[in-house]
């Protein structure tokens, strides 16, 4: 595994920004904040995706892990790339309707309106959707274990959609690196669905034309009604505040630290070499019990199913973690600890360090 | 007696080449082989894939392979040949495509789904022929696009991935889907006005040849973009060319021959002058 294709050692401060991007925006997820509310999908939905086909369409998607994630089987549906040449694509399926699930209709009327006393429920198909497998994890009990995993797009540093374009619709923004959809240019003709390993890229069957996250570029430009610049929806809206949104060339920020210098902060699948640019804090889980309810020294999220899902590196980050949470414990300051507790709102978001450029 | 016999061999000669001619003419009308007849002014309507003035205009069977492409699956191509009639009045050029298709994909619902499609491409300027995968950027192309779904396109490209729709189509479609199983066929007609002022329109003039290629897309197949099934250039003998009725190469044998004799008369005259100078 190259350094190069994950983010360089700390002790260089090369930053891997994609050619020809000025600066690259970056989000760090805390999975140990996660709480699966689902407040931060329903903030995105409510500003992005409530016109006519995009009622399926989740750009913010929090999934359980593990778990089948939204689009079903996403995992395992190809796309990104072969090698670190970034050269050759890998092959892609374009994910089905019943995978990604429907948009169901309730029996609203009925209850409302005519005095029905059904439970209220989904009139029929509801028999898959986001999260459907919520809380459901895998391990036997005492032992049982899950997380949860917010996805955006990533607005990869060699994204593989964009690639995908025959017509370059799908382009990477000059000054911040955010993926976008051109939405003059797009035909419909969906290689950037196959072409995404994540499935961040959702196709309208109204507009006949693709959609995605666009990391909420109005906000983040000012462009609100006080022209104030806002970070995106879903990391505003967090309940427990588990985002941090920045950019990764920004070396004062928090991101550069826990990305370049720490290393905790970890893409998810790197093996599909695409680079993201948001990345997670992995889930530290308490250890296995016994059956009396005793600790015992056994992972209870098995390393490698971490492994699985944030690399090798994965290792070494949560050593990383735990080193810094014994310093703590031992009274000693630990910056990094302090970074994952961001009680500074002004490093939580640091959006406006380039405007004067 | 010598002067008789000249005369009569000539004479025999002229009415020989009349007579050739009238029966090598329609020998000549056979086809070149990427040539599409364009009847002029048939009798009836055109406007409809159903209209009666078709009947009276030929066929032309045209073969597709699959497009060059860096696409995926750009080799996976099912249409293997549309007919293609043509024929013009004094406005409009009209064009009726027709090809079998099992399957009738015209419900783009499904983000899966992909649907059947169509295409005409013309040089955008008829001085030279462009690349034939959507022309190139000094040499672009016109194309009328129909699709199950999309209905009509007029696009302008220059080069593979820089296709651009026209604000205002000026190309008008009418299509059906008949029969079933393994003969069903779509029939597209198109039509477009002769006269349309527009740089980057093609002009449909009634001299020389013009250019055309055809795609089809199966949508069953998966097949939009440059998976596709695709012509090479073949082009529509504007004028009639030699296609045009038999009558018209007798006349033009007849004025070549008159030509012929009144050059061989005058230089024969000229010989005798200086001759009889001598």
């Amino acid at each position: 595994m190259s350094s190069q294709d994950e983010g360089t050692p700390g002790e260089d401060t090369h930053i891997n920004v994609a050619d020809g991007i000025d600066h690259q925006v970056a989000m760090v997820m805390d999975l140990n904040k996660c709480i699966g509310c689902q407040t931060c999908t329903i903030a995105c939905k409510s500003l992005w995706t409530e016109d006519g086909g995009s009622e399926y369409m989740y750009w913010n998607n929090v999934e359980t892990k593990p778990g089948e994630g939204y689009p079903r089987g996403w995992e395992d549906s190809g796309g990104g790339w072969q090698s670190e040449e970034h050269s050759d694509r890998q092959p892609g399926e374009i994910p089905s309707q019943e995978d990604y699930g429907r948009a169901w209709e309730f029996n609203h009327d009925e209850i409302m309106y005519e005095g029905s006393d059904e439970p209220l429920r989904p009139r029929e198909g509801a028999e898959w959707g986001p999260n459907w497998d919520e809380d459901q994890g895998a391990g036997e009990y005492p032992n049982s274990y899950y997380f949860y995993l917010p996805r955006i797009c990533n607005h990869c540093t060699h994204p593989s959609c964009v690639e995908a374009c025959p017509r370059s619709a799908l382009y990477k923004r000059e000054e911040d690196g955010i993926v976008l959809v051109d939405q003059d240019r797009c035909r419909g003709y969906r290689y950037c669905v196959e072409g995404c390993p994540y499935k961040k890229v959702y196709y309208n069957t109204v507009s006949k034309k693709s959609e995605k996250c666009i990391f909420c570029y109005p906000r983040i430009e000012g462009e609100g009604p006080n022209g104030e610049t806002f970070a995106p929806a879903c990391a505003e809206e967090c309940p427990p505040q588990l985002r941090l949104v920045g950019f990764l060339d920004d070396e004062d920020g928090p991101i550069y630290k826990l990305v370049e210098e720490y290393e905790v902060a970890l893409p998810l699948h790197p093996e599909f070499r695409t680079q993201p640019n948001v990345y997670y804090i992995p889930p530290y889980a308490p250890p296995q019990h016994s059956d009396e309810g005793e600790s015992v020294d056994v992972d209870r999220i098995p390393r490698q199913y971490l492994r699985d899902l944030f690399g090798d590196r994965v290792d070494r980050a949560l050593d990383t973690i735990e080193r810094e949470r014994q310093k703590t414990r031992q009274g000693d300051d630990s910056e990094l600890m302090e970074i994952l507790q961001d009680k500074n709102p002004a490093e939580q978001y640091r959006l406006e360090v380039f405007e004067n450029e | 007696m010598n002067e008789n016999h000249r005369a009569l061999g000539a004479a025999a000669l002229v009415a020989a080449l009349v007579v050739l001619s009238t029966v090598v003419a329609p020998l000549a009308s056979a086809r070149p082989a990427h040539e599409i007849p364009v009847v002029q002014n048939p009798e009836g309507s055109l406007a409809a894939t159903d209209a009666s003035g078709w009947e009276a205009v030929p066929a032309a069977d045209i073969h597709l392979t699959s497009a060059p492409s860096g696409v995926p699956n750009a080799d996976d191509t099912t249409i293997e040949r549309v007919h293609v009639q043509a024929a013009t009045t004094d406005q409009r050029l009209y064009l009726r495509l027709e090809w079998t298709d099992a399957t009738r994909d015209a419900n783009a619902s499904d983000i899966r789904g992909f649907t059947d499609a169509v295409a005409v491409q013309f040089p955008a300027n008829r001085s030279s022929r462009p690349p034939i995968a959507m022309g190139g950027q000094n040499n672009m192309v016109n194309v009328w696009y129909w699709g199950s779904d999309a209905g009509t396109q007029e696009l302008l490209a220059g080069g593979a991935g820089s296709t651009t729709p026209f604000q205002n189509p000026a190309v008008e479609t009418d299509a059906t889907y008949q029969g079933s199983g393994e003969n069903a066929t779509w029939t597209v007609v198109y039509s477009r006005n002769r006269e349309v002022a527009s740089a980057n329109r093609t002009a449909i003039s009634t001299d020389g040849n013009l250019d055309v290629a055809f795609a089809v897309w199966n949508g069953s197949n998966g097949e939009r973009a440059g998976q596709k099934a695709v012509s090479e250039w073949h082009y529509f003998p504007m004028s009639g060319g030699p296609g045009g009725p038999p009558y018209e190469t007798l006349l033009w044998t007849v004025a070549g021959l008159a030509v012929v004799a009144i050059s061989a008369v005058t230089a024969f005259g000229v010989h005798r002058a200086r001759g009889g100078m001598e």
